[in-house]
């Protein structure tokens, strides 16, 4: 393994940077946050009043004896805080176990503008020049919050006992961890460094390690979770589950340690942790919970104040967004959830800023569409895969969308028309994927769809095999109610461009039935991840393949692409290959390569993979998303100026929320 | 009485039964299970849950046995050891998760019971001793009023005018500092001050069947023999006619309160949702649609013994008051 920092420092320059579409070539990103605390405080550090009063008393240790030797040193965003006060939250009952609410620690960190990769739990990292493998510094002295040592042990044992464990329910190591399929080695190289290493050079390590998947990594204390491991502790577990009723391991571990993703994690109030707040009590079936101050918790601001500034975090449920709306805009919520934030409530937020104390943040999303409609190219139906494949067919379907009434209507004017592609903000956009065929025209919709399904004498477009054609289009009206809204537009246009369609609504949970249909003609669902570096991660859905979860969609080229890079595969049941054409089969073996390259390269492979995307048109988009926010209560300060939506870039979370605090 | 009481008892044991199974498979038939849609919520946070890990939930959990292994591995812990099984989405014993509900939903619906009672048999009375007089419209017509605004919508309309004009915290039983807080008096006196929201929206649309039973059958009283002997003999107008015409007028009253009942527990889900109640509808709604099945199955059982069991207090509270039912067969 190589440690040169120049390969770094060049690594650095052109893998790490996220939104920012002006990072300059060459320029050198260092880790911005990883300064050296130990100069910096001197004089020692200070730390919250209730801490104070519990050392004073002798029930917990020194301030400096709970931060490790170099802590990091937060800048807030506006100025130094002070302690106190309560911040609530409204949770809407399903997703508990988001790490947007609960924590976001991970050993290497989106920075607050997501621009760059930056430390957090890691101090800084080694990346071999040929970037095959990826060596993480610890910050020795640091604790979880019940004071026990955090070490390498603790990675090692999450990668041996949680990620490989085939007697817990993981599904094994996640394709985030992955590389072109392969598992990387993890080695412990002393109590404060830790190795990942590769076969092929991985290029997007540290951007899938800033992710949501990365907070796994550091969720495992060693010392604590050996008692639930059924090969460690026999006994012991044998007598816990069977004081729970339990027969089977794999669902007592899932409901009391949790996989990825599982409220559970968050659920044991003795588990120690490195996030900000800690739970006092169990979380699931709860109407309020709330998180305090980890006495142990490694960031400092800059004026050596140990953070969090906020005492509590407080989580109310609310089984309906309408009374979550209400609590936001009389100002009982310390800043506004997202499924309330949306456009349309924008006026209602705006009209009781007054009344309710609060203003409004900007959140710029990272979904580069509002909804994207995918056609089954490998329907069972011969006639109908012709058609759904053909790219007159769906340039025609697109033309004859009229966007701008959409935006206008539906967004409230904000946003413009927009294909699926990477968004402006992003290294990787490329305009003619984005804007091709979004302009209203059913002259030249016609004129496209002529040429694959010819106007009838009765004025009913026929299939190639000479019956009228028509077809219908899946939609979730649960997810995204906006896209009924939407598809209603569309449909009286596409009526106008001679296209017979049934639009099938679904709630939520019949969605998931409809759309797996294997004879399914299209689904609309929502575009994700395209701001910045994101669409490198995400290669798959800008080609509308979701992996088994488009069955009868893509699965034929889906399963001749299993094949190509594994002529031994089993395919899943239902998948027999098809062939795809010349380019998708580039761009197949385009979102296998590009993984496993770095800088230049990448940039160029992803310039080709975005062009040959635009020579098929593959999927169709409607307008890129705009004009969400946050409702903040004024009294609550050094929130961003702007805040980031999304997944991969699990926003708000990396707004730092340790730095906000409330001014009286 | 105790053969009749006996023979009504048993009557219920198949009745259970047929509910217990009815509730699991409204559950298990539909396509898809809690797996399918934990990946779907998944993808809707942006995440791919993989395929293996898929099944390997499905076998942990046992939800890729037959169905009615299912069910029998349900029931029998029902019966047995009172283990309604577990609740996935909450990963805790769905008895956990229900009887706090549960004991929420019976306090909110015997208040709303209450809440009719108090005022609709005064009304009926009035409506029907001053029948066709201007209070008697006026009272019929409020009551048709709340007869046909609908729940939901009348309690939006109750919340924002607690909202907008006495600033009230709406959404929810309680307030939030009294939400996860142990029993005290404090928190009952919490509990009651939000309480009447919901019971006033609850009520409404009972209070005006309540109002037209009374009214009707004491119409067809007040003008019976009894009542003029009793009149003639000097008996005072207001004790005469709580003693002897009111009371007759009850007795389809009390065997149409199960009904009631009925209908307080089922139609308070889209209240309590629209208001944020902590009790059984929200909850319930939400593991059908998680399709978390043994909660849900668990929930719909327990609702359905609630109205089996008030079935059978109203017969046996009819039974007690008129002899003649008891010694009927059936």
């Amino acid at each position: 393994m190589q440690k040169d920092r120049f390969g770094v420092t060049r690594l650095l320059a052109t893998t790490s940077v996220l939104l920012s579409a002006t990072a300059l070539p060459g320029a050198i990103v260092l880790p911005a946050q990883a300064q050296d605390a130990a100069n910096v405080c001197a004089s020692g550090y200070t730390e919250a009043p209730q801490l104070k009063a519990m050392v004073d008393a002798g029930t917990l240790p020194p301030v400096a004896e709970r931060l490790p030797l170099e802590p990091l040193v937060v800048e807030p965003a506006e100025e130094i805080g002070v302690y106190g006060g309560q911040f609530i939250d409204s949770w809407g009952g399903g997703n508990v176990a988001d790490i947007r609410q609960f924590g976001y620690e991970p050993l290497v960190r989106w920075s607050v503008d997501g621009s760059e990769v930056v430390p957090s739990i890691a101090k800084s990292w080694d990346i071999s020049e040929d970037a095959r493998s990826y060596t993480f510094h610890l910050r020795e002295g640091m604790k979880w919050s019940d004071g026990q040592p955090f070490t390498a042990d603790d990675i090692i044992f999450w990668w041996e006992r949680v990620e490989n464990n085939p007697k817990v329910m993981t599904g094994g190591p996640r394709g985030e961890l992955k590389n072109n399929g392969a598992v990387p080695t993890v080695t412990k190289v002393d109590d404060y460094t830790v190795t990942f290493a590769y076969e092929e050079p991985n290029g997007l390590f540290l951007q899938n390690m800033a992710g949501p998947y990365g907070q796994r990594v550091v969720m495992f204390p060693k010392h604590y979770m050996e008692q639930f491991d059924i090969d460690l502790n026999p006994d012991g577990v044998a007598d816990m589950m069977q004081a729970a009723g339990a027969t089977d391991y794999a669902a007592w571990w899932k409901g009391n340690v949790g996989s990825y993703g599982d409220a559970a994690q968050f659920n044991d109030p003795k588990r120690p942790s490195l996030l900000a707040w800690i739970g006092q009590d169990s979380i699931l079936g709860k109407e309020r919970v709330t998180f305090v101050r980890n006495p142990y918790y490694f960031k400092v601001d800059p004026s050596c104040q140990q953070l969090p500034y906020i005492d509590e975090r407080v989580w109310t449920a609310a089984a309906d967004p309408e009374v979550t709306l209400l609590q936001s805009i009389q100002g009982q919520i310390s800043m506004s959830p997202r499924n309330v934030s949306t456009p349309q409530n924008r006026a209602v937020f705006f009209d009781s800023q007054e009344a309710g104390d609060y203003h409004l943040v900007p959140a710029t999303s990272c979904d580069y569409n509002t909804a994207v409609l995918g056609f089954s190219v490998n329907h069972p139906d011969p006639v109908k895969a012709e058609v759904f494949g053909s790219k007159d067919f769906r340039a025609g379907v697109s033309l004859a969308i009229n966007r701008q009434e959409i935006i206008d209507t539906i967004y409230l004017g904000q946003g413009e028309p927009f294909q699926p592609a990477p968004l402006p903000n992003s290294p990787f956009y490329n305009e003619k994927l984005a804007k091709e065929f979004t302009e209203f025209d059913l002259a030249a919709a016609a004129e496209h769809l002529d040429k694959i399904i010819p106007m009838g004498a009765d004025g009913v477009r026929v299939g190639p095999d000479g019956k009228p054609f028509k077809f219908s289009v899946e939609i979730n009206a649960d997810f995204k109610p906006d896209t009924v809204d939407a598809f209603q537009l569309i449909e009286r246009t596409w009526k106008q461009a001679g296209l017979d369609v049934t639009i099938n609504y679904h709630s939520d949970e019949l969605f998931g039935n409809a759309r797996a249909k294997p004879d399914a003609d299209a689904a609309v669902w929502v575009g994700e991840n395209g701001c910045g570096q994101l669409p490198l991660l995400n290669l798959g859905r800008f080609m509308n393949d979701y992996g088994y979860w488009s069955l009868g969609n893509w699965s034929g080229w889906a399963a001749w692409d299993m094949l190509r890079l594994n002529p031994d595969a089993e395919l899943p049941e239902g998948w027999s290959p098809v062939e795809p054409p010349a380019n998708v089969q580039r761009l197949y073996e385009l979102r296998s390569t590009i993984p496993t390259t770095v800088g230049e390269e990448q940039a160029t492979l992803m310039g080709e993979f975005t062009d040959l995307l635009a020579e098929e048109f593959l999927t169709i988009g409607i307008a890129n998303p705009a004009g969400y926010y946050r409702s903040v209560k004024n009294d609550l300060h050094n929130v961003p100026a702007e805040l980031i939506e999304g997944w991969l870039y699990p926003g708000p979370a990396p707004a730092n929320f340790a730095t906000f605090f409330f001014k009286p | 009485m105790g053969s009749f009481m006996l023979r009504r008892i048993i009557y219920v044991i198949p009745a259970l039964i047929a509910v217990s199974l009815i509730s699991f498979l409204v559950i298990a038939i539909p396509p898809g299970d809690f797996i399918t849609r934990t990946a779907e919520l998944r993808a809707a946070q942006g995440d791919i849950m993989p395929l293996a890990e898929q099944e390997a939930m499905r076998r942990a959990y046992g939800l890729d046995l037959p169905i009615m292994v299912q069910y029998w591995n349900w029931i029998s812990g029902v019966v047995l050891r009172g283990d309604f099984g577990y609740s996935f989405s909450f990963n805790l014993p769905v008895k956990d998760v229900i009887w706090p509900r549960l004991g929420l939903t019976v306090v909110l619906s015997v208040a709303s019971l209450l809440f009719i009672w108090v005022v609709a048999i005064p009304i009926g009375i009035y409506s029907a001793v001053r029948r066709y007089s201007a209070g008697d419209y006026m009272a019929t017509f409020l009551g048709f009023l709340g007869l046909a605004i609908p729940n939901f919508l009348l309690a939006l309309a109750v919340m924002y005018v607690a909202f907008a004009w006495f600033g009230m915290n709406v959404g929810g039983l309680f307030s939030p500092e009294f939400l996860e807080a142990p029993w005290s008096w404090a928190r009952v006196l919490d509990l009651l001050n939000h309480l009447w929201l919901p019971m006033i929206v609850l009520g409404t649309a009972g209070t005006a069947s309540v109002i037209r039973i009374i009214r009707a059958n004491l119409m067809d009283e007040l003008h019976k023999p009894y009542v003029t002997a009793a009149r003639a003999k000097g008996k005072g107008e207001f004790g005469l006619l709580m003693k002897y015409p009111v009371r007759h007028a009850l007795n389809p009253f009390v065997s149409g309160q199960n009904d009631i009942f009925v209908e307080i527990v089922s139609g308070g889900t889209i209240v309590a949702i629209v208001m944020g109640l902590q009790t059984t509808g929200p909850l319930l709604l939400d593991s059908l649609r998680t399709q978390d099945m043994y909660m849900a199955a668990s929930f719909i059982l327990m609702l359905s013994v609630l109205v089996v069991v008030g079935t059978l207090l109203s017969d046996l509270l009819l039974a007690w008051l008129d002899p003649r039912i008891r010694y009927q067969q059936g």
